[in-house]
């Protein structure tokens, strides 16, 4: 049936021609069932864009070129040629970039692609092609291809985002060959072209079985020593390999730590840049080399992914949705996990994506995102963070609120984890993983950590109010605020602030002796940090202590002695001072008593335990309201 | 573990007639559980529906959904009275303002949730028209708006912002939901059992002011370019 297809001549008519549109038929079943073989994608694809029967036929053969395994690259070079002839209606010299966008994985070898890559920029003057170019570009480029290209001709065309996603990649390459300025953040640069076959891809593949790449879902490299031969032999075949031209070893061939090690110098990254998320010898490479040009490339890849799964899905149904987004998500959680800091796509999604969050979708692998971003300016942090975490916490169930604090909690260990580690005296160098480097002084990191705990703390007091003193949202309070007292001794951050009355209270007077139990120990710890940071205060002058939190330390501490040990609860300038006529009403007898250790609810376990062991139960005297 | 107790709490439909319908005609019934039918071609008069015209009942409360297209608040409506703790009666209306006739049967609502789908137009303007019929003292914790398909990409950008100006403009709280999964609808459902409860007054100690005070969001969002120079 496809020889049928080579051997018609030109200007044979398509209307009324019954056999064509047969072999058509059975040529586009075979499409969507099971995908073309490399052989036919190359008899169709020159069919189609030599025009031999027309214009019609074109853009029809185009839209069913569904490949199954691979795309040669042959064919591709072929029609990018008789692109050039111009006899191709321009929507379909579109849809051709846009298909071939969408197989890009799937070309076999991209080596003749990259030859003719002159060529292909020569298309990006004409401007309904331009984005498209633009893009296929921007996967083809190396730094060979930078250097033989007239950047003249890029320049009055203005500062589409496209064209900005492209400038910025050759500035990575080459700086000293573009000279206007790059804003370190571009706006949706290249938009998603795969909708006509993207379903049917898909489709296919998944026919096909799990071992072939998806078209979104990124193929993950395995991690597996080798048989002794591979390794000693590999230099030799990475040679052999046509691809490779001798110098670079493409990273998808490493398998084990030695063999990164011994090609370190020489390492080609694969066109499809998500593919290195799964494979921790991919990270690790990449986490040393810190090769900004792959970084831009991964960073760039993987918001447009994230974007295209959450921010700007169609009306797929949810269960596909998920299926795929979940692993994705915690493939992608895992890789920061691994590297120990987050991306900054990553960051700028979950900002978009916490304003359209209904609370409950993917929660955990949200939260765990979230916990990674790095610091955030105290001038940002409340209108991209507080604010619509706000939202979400006092409208949403006793599990989100607490899963929440959670999240906060593991971003603050996070956050002065990255400052104990990288703190040069004063003046702080904070570079994350892209291209952007953030300078924050001392006190920026301080501001920004002091907003956070803030922000905490007036959640947990009113959380702890709404959902009446919960004891599950309690520990999770007082998980963070023993990251909270420790500040200054673990962590070397000259700051200490306490927790607001609005947790110490309901801590105080909670009715389980864990909670009680763990505010005493956040108070000594409290205490020790104070003690220490009033020596280092007298010793060096440079760490000042706020007066302000030291009063309210020995407030809190002088309450709780009285409480427990003192017997004297509800004294004036104790901060709860309920009138003593109000108190008598109540006819609690000695209620100065009420909450030492003898009678203190929470430890009324301790108290009957104690009874158990010596007297029996009926010996017990019980006085007052018990 | 627990068998499921029976929903305390009942869904009544009310149809609200749009001024330029005249005469008479029966609207049917959609699902069996609906109590109160519209008969009457009546002009719906313009009385502002009120939050306090009635008593509260007894560790109960009512919540009002309106939807111009009627989808979700079916849906919405059946988990909201599998609520054990205390009764939900839901009542579903399609816009405001709500018929006359049936002020006397009518309980006091405690909260109104206007549930906008955010890629159709319609549905906007339908609620937009029916904000104005509410009482003004409603706005004081006792209106909400739910938002579906947010992340949708056929939803333009600049509808959503209208929706966020609106409600920051009016202090309302502003939901999320995921209508196309159960998980979604029950995510919604207990989002809105959460402000039901504090509007109804069963919290001790918070109102509808004080929780609206801490939900209220601002209405400028400028996200797309974080810029840390």
């Amino acid at each position: 049936m496809l020889t049928d297809f080579t051997q018609l001549e030109a200007g044979t008519p398509v209307n009324g021609n019954d056999e064509v549109e047969r072999n058509m038929v059975l040529v586009e079943k075979l499409a969507y069932s099971k995908g073309l073989s490399p052989e036919a994608i190359s008899i169709m694809l020159e069919f189609a864009m030599s025009l031999r029967m027309g214009t019609s036929l074109c853009a029809r053969v185009l839209k069913c070129l569904i490949p199954a395994t691979l795309v040669p690259q042959e064919a591709v070079v072929r029609a990018v040629v008789w692109l050039s002839v111009g006899k191709i209606p321009v929507s379909t010299q579109i849809l051709f970039i846009k298909w071939v966008l969408t197989v890009f994985d799937m070309i076999d070898a991209k080596d003749q692609l990259r030859a003719v890559y002159g060529f292909i920029f020569n298309f990006v003057t004409e401007e309904n092609l331009c984005p498209f170019i633009c893009h296929l570009l921007y996967l083809l480029t190396r730094k060979e291809s930078v250097v033989s290209c007239s950047m003249l001709i890029l320049f009055p065309q203005g500062r589409q985002p496209f064209l900005l996603s492209l400038l910025s990649l050759y500035k990575v390459f080459c700086p000293e060959m573009v000279m206007l300025s790059i804003p370190s953040r571009i706006k949706s640069g290249f938009r998603n072209h795969n909708m006509p076959w993207k379903s049917a891809l898909i489709a296919v593949q998944k026919g096909a079985g799990p071992h072939v790449a998806a078209g979104i879902s990124p193929a993950s490299t395995t991690i597996k020593t080798n048989p002794r031969k591979r390794v000693w032999g590999f230099s030799k075949e990475a040679q052999t390999e046509p691809s490779s031209c001798g110098k670079v070893v493409p990273l998808v061939q490493l398998h084990s730590f030695a063999q990164l090690l011994e090609n370190m110098h020489r390492i080609e990254l694969p066109a499809q840049m998500g593919s290195l998320l799964g494979s921790s010898l991919a990270l690790q490479y990449l986490d040393c080399v810190q090769d900004e040009s792959a970084l831009l490339r991964l960073n760039f890849w993987l918001g447009y992914a994230l974007h295209e799964e959450f921010l700007f899905c169609g009306d797929r149904g949810a269960s596909q949705n998920s299926q795929e987004a979940l692993p994705f998500l915690d493939r992608l959680l895992s890789t920061q996990h691994f590297l120990q800091e987050g991306f900054s796509c990553s960051e700028a999604f979950l900002y978009k994506f916490l304003n359209v969050w209904d609370g409950s979708l993917l929660r955990p692998q949200i939260l765990g995102l979230l916990s990674n971003i790095p610091v955030v300016p105290s001038a940002q942090i409340r209108q991209l963070l507080f604010e619509p975490l706000m939202q979400l916490f006092f409208t949403s169930s006793l599990f989100f609120k607490c899963g929440l604090m959670e999240c906060l909690n593991n971003m603050l260990l996070k956050w002065l984890t990255w400052h104990s580690v990288y703190a040069l005296e004063d003046d702080l160098d904070i570079s994350l993983n892209s291209h952007t480097s953030i300078n924050m002084t001392l006190s920026g990191f301080k501001d920004s950590v002091m907003e956070l705990v803030d922000f905490v703390g007036r959640l947990a007091s009113l959380g702890l109010q709404l959902e009446g003193c919960h004891s599950l949202l309690l520990s999770f309070v007082l998980d963070f605020y023993e990251t909270v007292c420790d500040m200054f001794m673990k962590y070397g951050l000259p700051l200490v602030v306490m927790p607001p009355p609005g947790v110490f209270y309901p801590a105080l007077f909670a009715t389980d002796p864990v909670s009680v139990d763990r505010l005493a120990y956040i108070m000594h710890r409290y205490k020790v940090n104070f003690t220490s940071a009033k020596s280092q205060e007298e010793l060096t002058k440079a760490f000042h202590i706020s007066r302000q939190m030291v009063r309210e330390f020995n407030h809190y501490i002088i309450v709780m002695v009285n409480c427990l040990w003192n017997s004297k609860m509800f004294q004036l300038d104790m901060g709860l001072s309920l009138g003593e006529d109000l108190l008598l009403k109540s006819k609690v007898p000695q209620y100065w008593a009420s909450f030492d250790l003898v009678h203190h609810p929470a430890f009324m376990s301790y108290a009957v335990d104690f009874h158990h062991r010596d007297m029996d139960l009926n010996s017990i005297k019980v006085r007052g309201h018990f | 573990m627990t068998s499921r107790l029976p929903p305390r709490g009942n869904v009544t439909t009310s149809y609200a007639h749009s001024e330029k319908k005249r005469d008479g005609s029966t609207v049917p019934a959609t699902s069996p559980s609906v109590r109160a039918r519209v008969r009457g071609a009546e002009r719906s008069s313009m009385a502002p529906l009120r939050p306090l015209s009635r008593l509260p009942g007894l560790n109960s409360a009512n919540v009002l959904l309106v939807e111009s297209e009627e989808q979700f608040q079916q849906r919405l409506a059946d988990r909201l009275v599998e609520e054990t703790t205390f009764t939900v009666n839901v009542r579903l209306a399609k816009s405001l303002p709500l018929p006359v006739e049936n002020e006397e049967s009518r309980p006091r609502i405690d909260l109104v949730v206007f549930i906008i789908n955010l890629t159709s137009e319609l549905s906007l303007q339908s609620a937009e028209a029916s904000v104005k019929c509410l009482d003004h003292r409603y706005f004081l914790g006792k209106v909400s708006f739910m938002v579906t398909n947010a992340r949708n990409v056929a939803a333009p950008g600049e509808r959503l912002d209208a929706v966020r100006k609106l409600a920051a403009s009016l202090h309302c709280a502003l939901l999320f939901a995921e209508d196309q999964t159960p998980d979604g609808v029950t995510n919604a459902t207990e989002r809105l059992l959460t402000i039901l409860k504090v509007a109804a007054g069963l919290v001790p100690m918070t109102t509808a002011l004080y929780l609206s005070n801490l939900t209220r969001g601002t209405a400028l969002r400028d996200i797309d370019q974080p810029s840390f120079d």
